[in-house]
């Protein structure tokens, strides 16, 4: 046996040089292992980076029969300003909420909740309010730093009452035409969740 | 390359690189594919149709009592000037980051409760359930002061109305609505189940329509005067 600081004399034979696989195999079925069961495959509207409010009553909940849910993502401070805080974005398209002073990023977002409306099946309201209801659930997905009044704001465009072009209440508005979306969900998470 | 292969087979030796190379492929789709925030939840609200334009118009012979939770920016006293309301805010905002940090939540006349927005950005820490209880247990509280008649019946019970500065981070006004349905699930004994017909018989808790549309100086000012000092 050599001893240390002394070289083997034995010749290294490069033909039987063999990597012992079996410590990488191990490593790797672990990581394996570990992906597959604390790791959750993105598959719905909910990959932007938002950090929601913390709720106690929040619940996951199974949609009912026949509804369809559209996510309104709204942007916080969380994304460190890219997107800029208050951002809204359905799908691929941002729209930027600036109150009185520029509307259009509400009249994009009704031009997409109008289509969404379009598409979905009706229900009459219970109330006697003459209106036909989308089978749609709205999620607003607000970041915890979201100024309160974008929210706000998106609730007042998904009922529909407004006129964008001078941001004030609709004169005469037919109950039968008003494209209105009554039933909101907000994300939350339980404060005690990771 | 065959041959190869099953002489190293029948010298008893498997051949793993195959093997290897699925498992890469499987561990680089996972890393890929997978994300580690918590799982997130929903709190479902309904929106009013018998409120606004497109609503039919009835007759009320009295307004509804109504109780009002005011959230606004933590240190602002009753009996100010909307100037004086304005120049606190400015004050209170750092022009980077622009969010107001702490606020106050009143019910009626009822002293405030001032609620730390940074103990709500911390996750699953006792300071972050520490403050969601104490909003939880100051509504419970205050709400029970309001109940009327039979307490059962939940719609018979005065109208809920969240008024939020429009300028406060979102969190302060969905941690109170949260409270309220705490409350009235405590009541009923009834859980949310995320259908629709679960307000059918609940009580009403709305957020406040916006009241402003011109976000200036005199406006905000204004709209702080009005939170500040409603009943």
């Amino acid at each position: 046996m050599a001893g240390f600081g002394k070289k083997s004399k034995r010749p290294m034979n490069h033909a039987d040089a063999e990597i012992d696989l079996v410590p990488m195999i191990d490593c790797v079925f672990l990581m394996l292992l570990f992906f597959m069961l604390c790791g959750r495959i993105t598959m719905d509207q909910r990959t932007e980076q938002i950090t929601v409010p913390p709720t106690k009553t929040a619940a996951k909940f199974k949609d009912p029969e026949g509804w369809s849910r559209e996510i309104i993502n709204v942007f916080g401070s969380t994304q460190h300003g890219d997107p800029p805080r208050n951002t809204i974005r359905i799908g691929t398209h941002d729209f930027k909420s600036q109150g009185v002073n520029d509307y259009s990023g509400y009249q994009g977002l009704r031009a997409i909740l109008d289509s969404v409306y379009d598409k979905a099946e009706k229900y009459d309201d219970p109330k006697p309010s003459g209106m036909r209801l989308p089978k749609v659930i709205i999620e607003i997905r607000a970041d915890a730093d979201t100024e309160y009044r974008v929210v706000q704001e998106i609730q007042q465009v998904l009922t529909d009452t407004l006129d964008l072009t001078n941001m004030q209440p609709k004169k005469g508005l037919d109950p039968k035409t008003a494209r209105c979306f009554v039933n909101l969900d907000f994300t939350t998470r339980r404060p005690e969740d990771k | 390359m065959a041959e190869a292969a099953d002489d190293r087979i029948a010298e008893g030796k498997l051949d793993l690189v195959p093997m290897i190379d699925c498992i890469m492929l499987l561990l680089l789709f996972f890393i890929l594919t997978t994300k580690f925030t918590s799982e997130e939840k929903t709190i479902s609200s309904l929106l009013p149709t018998d409120k606004g334009q497109a609503a039919t118009k009835q007759k009320t012979v009295e307004p509804p009592q109504q109780v009002s939770i005011c959230i606004y920016p933590a240190g602002l006293q009753k009996g100010g000037q909307p100037s004086q309301y304005f120049a606190q805010l400015h004050e209170m905002q750092p022009a980077a980051i622009n969010v107001i940090p702490k606020a106050w939540i009143r019910i009626g006349s009822a002293d405030p409760i001032e609620l730390d927005g940074s103990m709500l950005h911390t996750k699953n820490s006792e300071q972050m359930q520490t403050s969601v209880n104490m909003v939880h247990q100051y509504i419970k509280e205050n709400l029970a002061k309001f109940e009327v008649g039979n307490a059962a019946d939940r719609k018979a019970q005065a109208p809920i109305t969240i008024q939020c500065f429009s300028g406060m981070s979102w969190m302060f006004a969905l941690v109170a609505y949260d409270a309220c349905r705490g409350y009235e699930g405590g009541i009923t004994g009834r859980k949310s189940t995320g259908k629709p017909t679960d307000f059918d018989d609940a009580r009403e808790v709305d957020f406040a329509p916006p009241r402003i549309r011109d976000y200036s100086a005199k406006e905000l000012g204004e709209e702080l005067f009005e939170i500040v000092n409603a009943k």
